[in-house]
C-alpha cells in the first residue's frame, strides 16, 4: 500500500539525513521503524505525511507511493486527505482546547457529521478515560491521557494509514501496554495500517507484524517482528540482552567496542 | 448628576466600539498569534469606502452596507494572500512588522483616494432621543451597543462551536500538528484575516456614523490595543468587557479631568490603564495564561 524507494532526505538543501530509504507498508498491517536518536525515523514519517516541507526538508531522491500514486511532491493537507495521518512526537495537544474539542480538530476535513459523531463514540470506545475528561482542558490532562488523545485525534480523521511517533515517549510501561494493546486493537478492528516509530523495541515488536531498524538515514536491518525479536544484534542492542537471556554488564566491555556498526 | 450619567452613557457606547475593534484583534491574534498593528487604519479605510458608497455613489443602505462587507472580506484575504503568506514560517516579528507597515500603506491610499480630512456618514440609526433618568442620549448610542454585542455573541458562539473556529483555536495552540491533522492552515488564516476585516469594517461604520470620518480613526484602533491589552490579548469576553471600562475611563476621566488639568487628558487615559495593567497581570484580566503541568 505505502512504498518508499530509496529516498533521500535534505535539510535545507544541504544537510542529507535520509540515504536512501526503502521501505513497505502493507495493508492492514503494523509496521515497527526503529532505530537510536537521530537515526532518521522521525524524518522518514515527515516525508510520507509531507511534514518535512514545513520544516525547510525535501525528498531529493527516489520516491514515495501511495497505491501505486505518488505522493512525495504532494503538500501535507492533500496528503492528509489520502488517508495518512501523522500523529506528532512529543503529545502534541492543544493546550487551551478541551479533550473532545481536540478529537473534532481530528475531523475537520470531513464532511459527515453524523459519522464523526459515530467516530466520536468509537474512539470514546477504545479509550474509555478520553470520555470521563472530554470537557477538561488537554493541557491538564496527564502525559498518558494526553498520548491518548493524541492518537484519539489521528483516529477520528479515519485514517489508512496512521502513522504514530513514538506514543510510549515519558510513559511509565504499564501505560504504554494499555496503549499499546489499544493500536493493536484499534489495528486488527478497523482494519488500519500503523506505521510506528519507536525506540522500546521490545513493546513495538510486541505488536508489529515487520520492522525495519534504521541507523544513521539508512535502513540497516529488516524483517518480521520475530526474526528481528531473536536477532542477536537487535536483541544486545536495543533490548539489552545477551544470547543467552540474562543482563549483560557492559563495565566489562569497553565502550568502543560494544555496539556493532552495520556501516 | 445628569451629567455624570451622560458621561457613563457616552462612555459605555464608545467603549462598546472599542470593544469591537478589538474583537477584531483577537480573531487573528487567536489563530495566528500575530498582532495586527494596521487594525485602526482598516478601520478607518472601511470608514472612507463605506462614505464612497453611500454618499459618493449614492447607493441606498441596503446595497451599500453589503458591499461594505464583501470589500472587507476581500480586504482580509488580500491582506493575507500578499503580505502575510509569504512570511509563513518566518519569526513572529517579521509578520508584526508587515502589519505595522501595512497600515501606513493603507493610511498613504486613503489619503489619495479621499484627500479630505474629515467627512460625515449619513446618519444610519434613528436620532430620535431617549430619557434615561436623568440623561438625555441619542437612540444612536443604543444601537451601537446593541450591535457590538450581537458581533460578540456570534463570534463568541462561532469559536465554541464553529469546526472553523475550534480549527483557528488549535491553530493558535500548534500549528504544526494542526497540519498534520491534515487541516490547510493557510485556509485557517486567511479566514480569520476575512473576520476580522469585516469585524472591523462594523466597528468603522458604528463609530463614523457618530462622530464622522476622520484621522483620529486611526488613533481608535490604539486605543482598541489598551482593550485588546486589559481584556486579555485572546478573550473575547475581555476585549468585551475591558471596552466599556476604558470607554468609561476615557470619557468620565476625561469630562471631569479636563477643565482641572488639560484637554486632551482624555486621549492618555487608556494608555496610562495599559501601563498599569501589565504590571499587575501580565496576561490581562482574562487572558489565557500559559498552561504549564508541573
Amino acid at each position: 500500500m505505502l512504498k518508499l524507494n530509496n529516498i533521500e532526505v535534505t535539510y535545507l538543501n544541504v544537510i542529507r539525513v535520509l540515504h536512501g530509504v526503502s521501505l513497505n507498508v502493507p495493508e492492514g498491517a503494523i509496521v515497527a521503524l526503529l532505530g537510536a536518536n537521530g537515526a532518521g525515523k522521525s524524518t522518514t514519517l515527515k516525508a510520507i505525511s509531507g511534514l518535512l516541507r514545513v520544516e525547510e526538508g525535501e525528498v531529493t531522491d527516489g520516491s514515495i507511493e501511495w497505491n501505486g500514486e505518488r505522493i512525495d511532491k504532494k503538500g501535507a493537507e492533500e496528503i492528509g486527505r489520502l488517508g495518512i495521518l501523522q500523529a506528532l512526537e512529543g503529545r502534541r495537544v492543544f493546550g487551551h482546547l478541551t479533550a473532545e474539542e481536540n478529537l473534532m480538530v481530528g475531523a475537520f476535513t470531513r464532511r459527515d457529521r453524523r459519522a464523526v459523531k459515530s467516530d466520536l463514540e468509537m474512539v470514546y470506545h477504545y479509550f474509555p478515560r478520553l470520555k470521563d475528561l472530554r470537557h477538561n482542558t488537554a493541557g491538564y490532562l496527564s502525559g498518558g491521557e494526553q498520548q491518548m488523545l493524541v492518537i484519539g485525534r489521528a483516529m477520528m480523521a479515519t485514517p489508512k494509514l496512521m502513522m504514530l511517533d513514538e506514543p510510549s515517549l515519558g510513559l511509565a510501561p504499564l501505560l504504554v501496554e494499555e496503549i499499546y494493546n489499544i493500536i493493536k486493537r484499534f489495528n486488527t478492528e478497523q482494519k488500519t495500517s500503523v506505521l510506528l516509530v519507536e525506540q522500546n523495541v521490545r513493546i513495538a515488536l510486541s505488536i508489529a507484524n515487520y520492522g525495519y531498524v534504521m541507523e544513521n538515514g539508512r535502513v540497516v536491518l529488516d524483517g518480521t517482528a520475530d526474526f528481528l525479536r531473536n536477532n542477536e544484534d537487535v536483541k544486545e542492542f536495543y533490548i539489552g540482552l545477551s544470547a543467552v537471556g540474562a543482563k549483560k554488564s557492559y563495565r566489562e566491555v569497553k565502550h568502543y567496542k560494544r555496539r556493532k556498526r552495520w556501516l | 448628576m445628569a451629567e455624570f450619567l451622560q458621561y457613563v452613557i457616552t462612555g459605555l457606547a464608545v467603549g462598546m466600539v472599542y470593544s469591537l475593534i478589538a474583537l477584531g484583534f483577537v480573531l487573528v491574534w487567536k489563530s495566528s498569534s500575530v498582532a495586527n498593528l494596521a487594525l485602526g487604519q482598516i478601520v478607518l479605510l472601511s470608514s472612507w469606502f463605506t462614505y464612497g458608497m453611500l454618499t459618493q455613489a449614492g447607493f441606498p443602505l441596503w446595497i451599500a452596507l453589503p458591499l461594505v462587507i464583501l470589500f472587507a472580506l476581500g480586504l482580509g484575504w488580500v491582506i493575507e494572500r500578499f503580505t502575510l503568506r509569504p512570511l509563513i514560517a518566518q519569526p513572529i516579528l517579521a509578520l508584526i512588522t508587515v502589519t505595522l507597515g501595512l497600515g501606513y500603506f493603507i493610511e498613504g491610499i486613503v489619503h489619495f483616494v479621499w484627500p479630505w480630512s474629515v467627512a460625515a456618514l449619513p446618519r444610519i440609526f434613528p436620532q430620535s432621543v431617549v430619557h434615561i433618568g436623568p440623561a438625555v442620549v441619542s437612540q444612536e448610542y443604543l444601537w451601537v451597543v446593541g450591535i457590538s454585542l450581537v458581533v460578540f455573541i456570534v463570534l463568541t458562539l462561532f469559536f465554541r462551536y464553529h469546526r472553523m473556529g475550534i480549527a483557528m483555536r488549535a491553530t493558535a495552540d500548534d500549528q504544526k500538528a494542526v497540519q498534520a491533522c491534515g487541516i490547510p492552515v493557510t485556509v485557517v488564516f486567511s479566514r480569520s484575516w476575512m473576520f476580522a476585516c469585516v469585524v472591523a469594517a462594523i466597528s468603522g461604520i458604528l463609530i463614523s456614523s457618530i462622530g464622522g470620518i476622520t484621522y483620529g480613526l486611526v488613533e481608535t484602533g490604539l486605543k482598541a490595543f489598551s482593550v485588546v491589552i486589559l481584556g486579555g490579548l485572546d478573550s473575547f469576553g475581555g476585549a468585551m468587557l475591558a471596552g466599556p471600562i476604558i470607554g468609561l475611563a476615557e470619557s468620565v476621566g476625561g469630562g471631569y479631568l479636563t477643565p482641572v488639568l488639560w484637554a486632551g487628558v482624555k486621549d492618555i487615559i487608556p494608555f496610562i490603564m495599559i501601563i498599569i495593567v501589565m504590571v499587575i497581570k501580565p496576561y490581562g484580566l482574562f487572558g489565557e495564561q500559559r498552561i504549564e503541568r508541573i
